[in-house]
């Protein structure tokens, strides 16, 4: 089976190679464009994909290093996850850029056994832990870029304690945790609801409502009979929205809490204007469009897939452009000490402190990675939506007009913990 | 030709209707195939090997589905929640008690053997698609049970499996668990290819092909029935321990009604009632995602890419393909490669003759 | 006990639930039909609501145009499917039918992808108001249609099986198929418009559900529902279907109301249903109202 003539080759010619400035680094890429997760995976998949093009275009990481990307869509299936995996590592891959929990757990055993850089789009508070502390899992190759799962549920919960004291309300306002009872909701869960009672608030029991989209009638009246003040949405951007329109119609008066795979333009316009207020996190400082001096990086960089450059690309995109950027950069730094390998990669993120990717500041957050500690960040952006009108329009033209907007509403500057590591 | 069967049944001893392989040639075709298979390691790469263990522990868990359905006549639609329970039930055993993988890995499948014969109970009395509809309820139910039993399976969390270790030595890592699999998949399809000429195997057949008439022949229905559960649970649990200590962790997100179907695919696509056909099965339904990715990789840059204007779209074409392989290999085959490759045999035997 | 809450969602149950009785029926049509178990039903109702949601949208048509071509395109789409895919299958073992299906449902969701795309989509505002009131509840305004459009579908279905030489044809048929064909039905003719009939109700199904939360890949989940309604309602009867699916709605609510107000679980409202069936299944093995099968030797 001829399916991979350069990945053989390019393999064969790295064995024994001194100068690896001539060499291409092989680089892995699990994506979901089919699967379940498509609609939040497609456009990160696109916005890494797009940004180590663009890199490679010019030069390759450091500057030097020319890559071979393999983009390798595997429909959020764990076998075909592993045999991607399995294919790689007999091939010399550098680093791999893994997608969601299903893959990113799979591969967490093996990953640290063969000492595989594995940057996710899982931002799971177990992978936050290199060293393994007490009983949680040590993931010393598992790096994400972003806050934590966890850390954003904090930041959120700290938004909603300083909006309570804001509207002068009295008492101690609800926390309600909504979310399936499934491991990508409950990621945060314990985190947010004993940081919530840490706060003050009254921690209400959880509301379940399953992952598929559907009928939440039940739930959203369960919700305004419990009078809940705040409800964090765990799931992902489809039942979300379901649940939104539910709500809306159901009249309930909440401040609802996003996730961060859980909201995003397109999730606001699906949902409409019962997606009005709802606050959720940002990964990056900006979204599409705003006049930050890397926005022309992102243009540049959404020009590799979208020539003429009208295409308007969703905050999941420049997430994982910059999560691209900081990878290759990695590897730059890796290969201009002598080594791409594992520990290399792994020992050249831990070199810069609030490290910003050359060319796209005000986009990505400085971010710091050590030894002990795989939380880039523990600033949360709190983003609100803004939803003006009817969304019958396509996404971009809804943004241009303003019928929908993301609005900054706060930075949330998190502690740093070390009991907070690792879950 | 020694080899070649006969036309007929000139089979002259118990012991040589009884016997597992019907030609020398076949037994030793079989012995051979395994020692090949032990030099695999030496020759192949980390992918292909990863992908025969995988064909492994699906072969096994798969074998118990084909009991069940092929060789009883049931239905189960929730193969995946056993499997996961197998995976569990050992990486439990062999974190939180003093007993060794070796160990855990039969002792999951005892376990799983239990809890299957807990959801065989109801499918003494139900036929056909309420049979069908019960097991899709044993799979959400098991599922759920999953996600909220923290104790037993970590909870959402997910967690991790010990390395297989035997005294001492770790055999861990494609090349070395891969004879650990091996080990697994010969012992477990001599045990079913055994169990099939036994007494109670013929009572399964029996109650497939007309339970109405067994009963009267005086088969405890119930009894098969519920035995019949157990014996696929027993399976399931080995197949999904393997699983387990292959990944090094476990997780609730790989055991959901798509994994279920996936090995009723292989079941069916291999032939059912055919111990032979689901090893073919579990190959086809593991090579052919595989197969149609290289195909993406053929296409994606080449010239029908640019003709049709594919770019990522490519992916949504290989799923489709999939889906269509399967269903036209059922339009054309729809008892199965066994089926098929029993046709091939008779038509080379009988060569120019096979009419 | 919170009663007024307890009221309303069991009113929403019943609501609901019509709904899920809708999908039940289509896919009792095609099993007293047939006996295949149509793992793609779910996909029927996405390919009816994206083809809908296309009309309204890229060609502007006001509902009731979009609605109906929708309709005749499922009709056409459910015979082309079984003439193409199923017609083949006919007197193969059923769970190879059944394995087609299944291979249908990974084509059609990836067909559905590529055509449509990955992002959920709203369906245009289609009636002058969101919501009604009923009772203390505020319910959709698709919702009250879904109950007026099922209450039609489940009158039309009662008089097409009573009443026309064609529905006598297909009971006919489901009763004993070599009969049926002695004396004169055509069951490939059946067969085609069971399949037709099934994909055109699923297909109003999917409209229903794309109104209300979106049009987007996951709503073919929405057939997993169809399994508990159409074993609480038997599966001899079409209406038992639709009985099944009510109950399965009120089942969902209520256990959700318990858990909510009493037990604090938290998963009863997916789960609550699938124990209820395997409940019922230990006392009536043929469900609530199926007919028992006379076997004889």
């Amino acid at each position: 089976m001829a399916w991979k003539p350069v990945g053989v080759v390019v393999a064969a010619a790295l064995i024994g190679a001194p100068a690896l400035a001539q060499q291409k680094v092989e680089i892995g890429h699990l994506a979901d464009y089919s699967g379940p997760t498509s609609d939040v995976g497609k456009p990160y998949g696109e916005g890494v994909a797009d940004a180590l093009a663009y890199i490679d275009k010019h030069g390759g990481a450091g500057g030097k290093l020319p890559m071979h990307v393999d983009t390798r869509d595997y429909g959020y299936k764990v076998p075909q996850a592993i045999s991607a995996y399995k294919e790689w590592t007999s091939h010399n891959v550098a680093a791999i850029f893994g997608w969601g929990t299903a893959d990113t757990e799979a591969l967490i055993a093996f990953v640290t056994k063969d000492q595989m850089p594995y940057i996710s789009g899982s931002y799971a508070g177990a992978l936050t832990d290199p060293v393994g502390h007490a009983d949680k899992t040590a993931a010393p190759y598992n790096f994400f870029y972003g806050p934590s799962y966890s850390d954003a549920n904090r930041g959120l919960i700290q938004w909603a304690a300083d909006d309570w004291k804001k509207k002068g309300k009295p008492g101690a306002p609800k926390y309600v945790h909504m979310g399936a009872n499934h491991p990508y909701p409950n990621a945060p869960k314990a985190a947010g609801e004993a940081y919530a009672k840490e706060l003050g608030f009254e921690v209400l029991p959880a509301i379940q409502f399953p992952l598929a989209p559907g009928d939440f009638t039940a739930q959203c009246l369960t919700l305004k009979q419990s009078g809940a003040n705040y409800a964090y949405l765990g799931n992902t951007a489809g039942s979300n929205v379901s649940i939104l329109k539910a709500c809306q119609t159901a009249g309930v008066d909440v401040q609802f809490l996003g996730n961060v795979w859980g909201m995003d333009e397109n999730a606001a316009k699906a949902a409409g204007t019962a997606a009005n207020g709802v606050a959720f996190p940002l990964r990056t400082s900006a979204v599409w469009g705003d006049k930050v001096p890397g926005m022309a990086t992102v243009t540049e960089v959404a020009k590799m897939s979208d020539p003429s450059g009208t295409n308007y690309r969703p905050i999941h995109y420049l997430a994982g452009l910059c999560t691209a950027f900081y990878m290759s950069e990695a590897i730059g730094m890796a290969a201009q000490k002598g080594k791409v390998d594992g520990p290399a990669i792994a020992q050249a993120f831990y070199v810069k402190k609030d490290w910003v990717p050359k060319g796209l500041e005000g986009v990505c957050r400085p971010s710091t990675w050590t030894a002990q500690d795989h939380r880039p960040t523990t600033e949360v952006e709190v983003y609100r939506v803004a939803v003006g009108g009817p969304t019958d329009a396509p996404v971009g033209e809804l943004m241009q007009k303003g019928v929908i907007k993301l609005e900054k509403a706060a930075v949330i500057n998190l502690p740093r913990k070390p009991e907070w590591l690792g879950w | 030709m020694a080899s070649l069967r006969p036309s007929g049944d000139f089979r002259t001893s118990y012991a040589a209707d009884t016997a597992i392989f019907d030609t020398r040639a076949s037994r030793w075709a079989c012995a051979l195939a395994v020692a090949l298979l032990c030099l695999g390691p030496l020759v192949l790469d980390k992918y292909w090997l990863s992908l025969l263990i995988q064909i492994g522990y699906l072969g096994i868990a798969a074998l118990g589905l084909n009991i069940l359905v092929g060789f009883t006549g049931q239905i189960s639609i929730g193969h995946a929640a056993f499997f996961g329970f197998g995976a569990f039930a050992s990486a439990w055993v062999a974190n939180h008690t003093p007993v060794p993988v070796f160990f855990a890995i039969p002792l999951a499948g005892v376990a799983t053997t239990a809890v299957g014969m807990l959801f065989g109970v109801p499918a003494a009395r139900l036929k056909g698609l309420y049979l069908a509809i019960a097991t899709l309820a044993a799979q959400y139910i098991l599922q759920d049970f999953f996600s909220r039993a923290d104790w037993f399976t970590g909870g959402v969390a997910g967690t991790p499996a010990a390395p297989f270790r035997v005294f001492g030595f770790a055999l861990d890592g494609d090349q070395r668990y891969f004879y650990v699999v091996l080990a697994y998949m010969v012992v477990c399809y001599l045990l079913v290819a055994n169990l099939m000429r036994t007494r109670d195997g013929r009572a399964l057949v029996a109650v497939r092909d007309h339970y109405l008439s067994a009963e009267m022949m005086g088969i405890n229905l119930t009894k098969y029935r519920t035995l019949s559960f157990g014996i696929s649970s027993f399976f399931a649990g080995i197949g999904g321990a393997l699983y387990a200590h292959y990944l090094g962790f476990v997780s609730v997100e790989g055991f959901d009604i798509l994994v279920s179907i996936q090995f009723l695919g292989m079941i069916i696509i291999g032939g059912l009632g055919s111990i032979m056909g689901t090893l073919m099965g579990a190959v086809f339904m593991t090579v052919l995602p595989e197969a149609m990715q290289g195909a993406t990789q053929l296409v994606s840059g080449s010239a029908l890419d640019r003709a049709l204007d594919l770019k990522q779209n490519v992916s949504y074409l290989r799923e489709m393909a999939i889906g269509t392989v399967i269903i036209l290999f059922l339009i054309f085959e729809p008892d199965g490669l066994a089926h098929r490759w029993r046709q091939i045999k008779a038509y080379w035997k009988l060569y120019p003759f096979s009419y | 006990m919170d009663l007024t809450l307890l009221g309303q969602l069991l009113l929403n149950g019943v609501i609901v639930g019509t709904l899920y009785g809708v999908v039940a029926m289509c896919f009792v049509v095609i099993y007293k039909a047939s006996q295949v178990v149509n793992f793609a039903q779910g996909e029927f109702l996405l390919i009816g609501a994206w083809v809908c949601w296309w009309l309204l949208t890229a060609y502007q048509l006001p509902f009731v145009w979009g609605f109906l071509v929708t309709l005749a395109f499922m009709l056409a789409f459910g015979v082309l499917i079984q003439v193409v895919v199923l017609r083949p299958l006919i007197g193969e073992p059923v769970i190879a039918v059944i394995m087609v299906t299944i291979g249908l449902s990974i084509v059609f969701q990836a067909l559905m992808k590529w055509m449509f795309g990955v992002f959920a989509q709203p369906f245009p505002p289609i009636f002058a108001r969101e919501s009604v009131t009923i009772g203390a509840l505020e319910v959709k305004t698709a919702y009250v249609m879904s109950v007026v459009v099922s209450v039609v579908v489940m009158g039309g279905f009662a008089y097409f099986f009573k009443a026309t030489r064609l529905g006598l044809a297909m009971r006919a048929t489901a009763f004993d198929q070599q009969v049926a064909q002695s004396l004169g039905v055509s069951i490939r003719q059946v067969f085609a418009l069971s399949w037709a009939i099934s994909a055109m109700v699923s297909g109003i199904a999917g409209v229903v559900t794309g109104m209300v939360s979106g049009v987007s890949s996951a709503l073919s989940l929405v057939g997993i529902k169809v399994f508990p309604a159409v074993i609480l309602g038997g599966l001899d009867s079409v209406v038992g279907g639709v009985v099944g699916g009510v109950i399965v709605g009120v089942l969902e609510n209520l256990a959700h109301y318990v858990d909510s107000q009493f037990l604090q679980w938290g998963n009863m409202f997916e789960i609550a249903p699938f124990y209820v069936l395997i409940a019922i299944l230990m006392i009536k093995p043929y469900g609530l109202f199926g007919t028992r099968d006379i076997e004889r030797v």
